[in-house]
């Protein structure tokens, strides 16, 4: 059998175009966990992305717009959860359950009038350059903008944290909250702006499904990504490297479980669709073993409010 | 530059105290002052006030001739006020070099140079690039000490910073902030160690129950001057009436043992003592001798073998704590806020966890708070407890005030055992007192008490008789009469 090296490359880019939504959902809800704010509302920010975006670019017509719109609906949508965390000192997980919620039913209200309605071609960029090099080029060429930015926010958000002023203050206000503050440290300013921007990121990955990746509006299509951006961020122990590498694990084993069901494996079809969430988390936990580099990444501040008292 | 703060009229109250009345003070620069006063006495609360944690009701804060406004620790660093927290005020799992440019817009290269300038200065030994959350005590200190050297501070701040360091560290501590003051920063350090005070400082500024009392210099006083002016009356000296003590028997155990699992745990073996009625029983050692596991097999955490315990006639060895209060013993662990009492809960609350069935707190499974409350008040009123608010958490009283709670709390029944561990540990001179006064009240009544405590002053005052414990094993019985502190020293070294 004659492999097509060019086919293997489709294949590995389908993979991480897979990915993508998955990385910018994790990357921006790290961010928000980061300064000790833990938002379950992942999957319904993205589903509010999905069905603004969806409905920005039918309405108008523009995709710049549409892009945009979906990325402030998710800014929007968090500011809720904000203000019910930060200001009103409300549960984490409840609120962020709630958001969950909100965000699936609201967004299926909406959708109502879409379902059906063919989506718009989003334009590529390198296009010219796809049939280049054998293997490499159906990879790095030829796709999205948002694509490209997916790939790269994980080293953005790293060297952010790592190496900004601001990302030391988000890492500071995860960390300890009181000492931040006894530091002159605006606590709730931090939180706010993370939890926006963690919203905006959500909004984008919903745009991305309904706008790039099946570019059709279809209720509860996030289908559970938003948990698993979740789980991402967790068992990367809140590395963005290794969130990059979770979502390829997954992506890359939704995609060949697809396939293998198709070619007709004789493996029960239950077990290959939970094999990218068993595998993803097993690998994650294996290669973040170690504790002391657990301790250290972990924001020990981690869904707690934060009140002060004068 | 000559440095001149000046408090003015300031008053904090919160719900059910004051916990600053009207102060006023004033300092220079070249000379360390001392914050004297108890815990609860509105110490820290004053400093806080200093360093924008807390925003007082009333009163002004001049700094050179400057009214400040001190609305947030922001406004306190802009202000050249550094403080130094009592409990950490850092970033465990960032490095020291990031916890030390946090605060700062300078840039890097300029931070780094200013801090291995400061860190040459003063010899301190750092590794920069470690998480803090591997640093000791003392080198966390000096993490926080650097962070406001950093802004050239005019006036430094230090809320009882020897708490949490070893002898060593105290003294270079204390070198450090001398060589400070002669640097023309202002030291206000906070304190209810006397000892300190007047190794330290040029002058004193004593508070109680939130209020200023007197302002002196240290060259006109004395320990005993101070204390008496901490504590608001002139401490009496408190010495027991050894008497000859009943033959009476109430508690006697024999061959008691014990083999733990948690390698960190200290094996008890061939324990044997008694306790007559109206006798304190002290048992002494250096702290991780076995004295938490044989306070815990004493009061029934740990169940041991039925006839190990014997007490008032009954073998009592495989009951619980609950059970054993029944048969009218106390107990007063040595972590009060982890052992003893709930500190999120509410004093009445923590007071009903003691649950005795004749105290009828329970009605067929419904808290009978009424009935509580009461109670908590008795106890609160008898054991002099410094609050009128029962709904308040316990979290929130001072560590005598606590202790006296959970004092009162096991002593309102009248139990005819008391066993405590390390009652007065990091209390102070006037909390100290009264808990001592309490015991030897108890003792008075006829009633028994076995005190294990690493204090070898606080034993020899109140004990009649006394033993050693080291390495899980207990010397022979002696008679409080006869010991001396050296020798109990040598028992506690192992030596015979």
């Amino acid at each position: 059998m004659i492999i097509d090296v060019n086919f293997v490359g489709l294949i590995i880019a389908s993979i991480m175009a897979s990915a993508v939504p998955l990385i910018l959902a994790s990357c921006g809800e790290l961010i928000t966990e980061r300064s000790g704010v833990l938002n379950l509302g992942v999957e319904g920010m993205m589903i509010i992305g999905a069905i603004s975006g969806f409905a920005l670019m039918t309405v108008t017509g523009s995709l710049i717009i549409a892009v945009f719109g979906a990325m402030l609906a998710g800014v929007l949508i968090s500011t809720i959860f904000a203000f019910l965390t930060q200001t009103l000192i409300t549960n984490h997980v409840a609120t962020g359950l709630a958001l969950t919620i909100f965000g699936i039913g609201i967004s299926a209200m909406i959708g109502k009038n879409f379902v059906g309605i063919p989506g718009k071609e989003f334009p590529v960029i390198f296009e010219s350059l796809k049939d280049t090099i054998p293997l490499l080029s159906p990879i790095l060429f030829g796709h999205s903008i948002v694509f490209y930015f997916a790939f790269a926010l994980p080293f953005i958000t790293s060297y952010f944290l790592k190496k900004t002023k601001i990302g030391l203050i988000v890492r500071a206000v995860g960390d300890s909250p009181e000492a931040a503050s006894n530091q002159g440290i605006n606590v709730k300013l931090v939180r706010y702006s993370c939890i926006l921007y963690g919203g905006a990121m959500c909004g984008l990955a919903g745009a991305y499904l309904s706008m790039i990746y099946t570019p059709q509006w279809i209720e509860n299509m996030t289908g559970g990504r938003g948990w698993i951006a979740l789980a991402l961020v967790v068992f990367s122990t809140w590395n963005p490297i290794k969130i990059l590498i979770g979502a390829m694990i997954f992506g890359g084993l939704t995609i060949i479980q697809f396939h293998m069901q198709a070619i007709g494996v004789r493996i029960p079809v239950q077990f290959l669709t939970a094999l990218p969430y068993i595998v993803t988390i097993i690998v994650l936990v294996v290669i973040s073993r170690d504790s002391r580099k657990i301790r250290l990444s972990t924001p020990s501040s981690l869904g707690k409010s934060f009140y002060k008292d004068n | 530059m000559n440095t001149n703060l000046k408090i003015s009229n300031v008053t904090k109250k919160y719900p059910g105290c004051v916990a600053n009345d009207n102060v006023s003070l004033e300092f220079n620069s070249g000379k360390i002052y001392a914050l004297l006063g108890e815990n609860g006495a509105g110490k820290s609360t004053l400093v806080k006030i200093l360093s924008g944690v807390i925003i007082p009701d009333e009163g002004k804060i001049y700094l050179n001739e400057n009214n400040l406004k001190l609305n947030s620790p922001l406004d306190a660093k802009k202000n050249d006020i550094g403080m130094v927290f009592q409990h950490f005020n850092l970033f465990e799992t960032l490095s020291v070099f990031e916890n030390l440019i946090i605060d700062s817009d300078e840039q890097r290269e300029v931070l780094t140079e200013k801090i291995n300038t400061i860190m040459r200065k003063y010899n301190f030994s750092i590794d920069l690039n470690i998480p803090v959350l591997n640093l000791s005590a003392g080198q966390k200190q000096k993490v926080e000490i650097i962070r406001c050297l950093i802004r050239n501070p005019k006036v430094l701040i230090m809320d009882e910073p020897t708490s949490v360091l070893t002898e060593q560290e105290t003294s270079e501590l204390f070198l450090s902030l001398k060589k400070f003051s002669e640097e023309g920063i202002l030291i206000i350090y906070i304190t209810h160690k006397l000892k300190e005070v007047m190794e330290l400082c040029d002058e004193v500024a004593v508070m109680r129950r939130g209020k200023l009392v007197s302002v002196s210099e240290i060259k006109n006083e004395n320990i005993e001057s101070l204390a008496n002016k901490m504590v608001g009356q002139n401490l009496k000296t408190i010495k027991k009436k050894k008497e000859k003590t009943s033959s009476d028997q109430l508690i006697n155990i024999t061959n008691l043992n014990f083999i733990s699992e948690d390698p960190f745990e200290t094996n008890l073996s061939d324990i044997n003592f008694s306790v007559n009625r109206g006798e304190c029983l002290g048992i002494a050692g250096i702290s991780g001798n076995g004295q938490s596991e044989l306070f815990q097999v004493l009061s029934g955490e740990i169940i041991s073998d039925k006839n190990s315990i014997e007490f008032n006639k009954n073998y009592i060895g495989d009951l619980n704590p609950q059970e054993r209060r029944e048969y009218l013993m106390a107990f007063s662990p040595e972590d009060r806020l982890e052992q003893a009492a709930i500190p999120q809960m509410a004093i009445f609350e923590n007071v009903a966890l003691n649950n005795f069935k004749s105290s009828n707190f329970f009605n067929n499974g419904l808290i009978n708070e009424n009935k509580i409350k009461e109670h908590s008040k008795k106890i609160i009123s008898d054991f002099n407890v410094n609050t009128n608010n029962i709904e308040l958490k316990s979290q929130f009283l001072s560590g005598g005030n606590l202790q006296k709670l959970i004092i009162g709390r096991e002593l309102i029944t009248s139990p005819d055992l008391l066993i405590c561990f390390n009652p007065t540990w990091g209390l102070d001179v006037g909390a100290i007192n009264y808990i001592h006064e309490t015991l030897i009240k108890i003792n008075e009544q006829n009633k028994s008490i076995i005190l294990i405590s690493t204090d070898t002053d606080e034993l020899l005052k109140l004990s009649d008789k006394i033993s050693v414990i080291h390495k899980g094993k207990l010397s022979k019985i002696m008679d409080a009469e006869e010991v001396t502190s050296e020798k109990l020293g040598i028992l506690m070294g192992g030596g015979n």
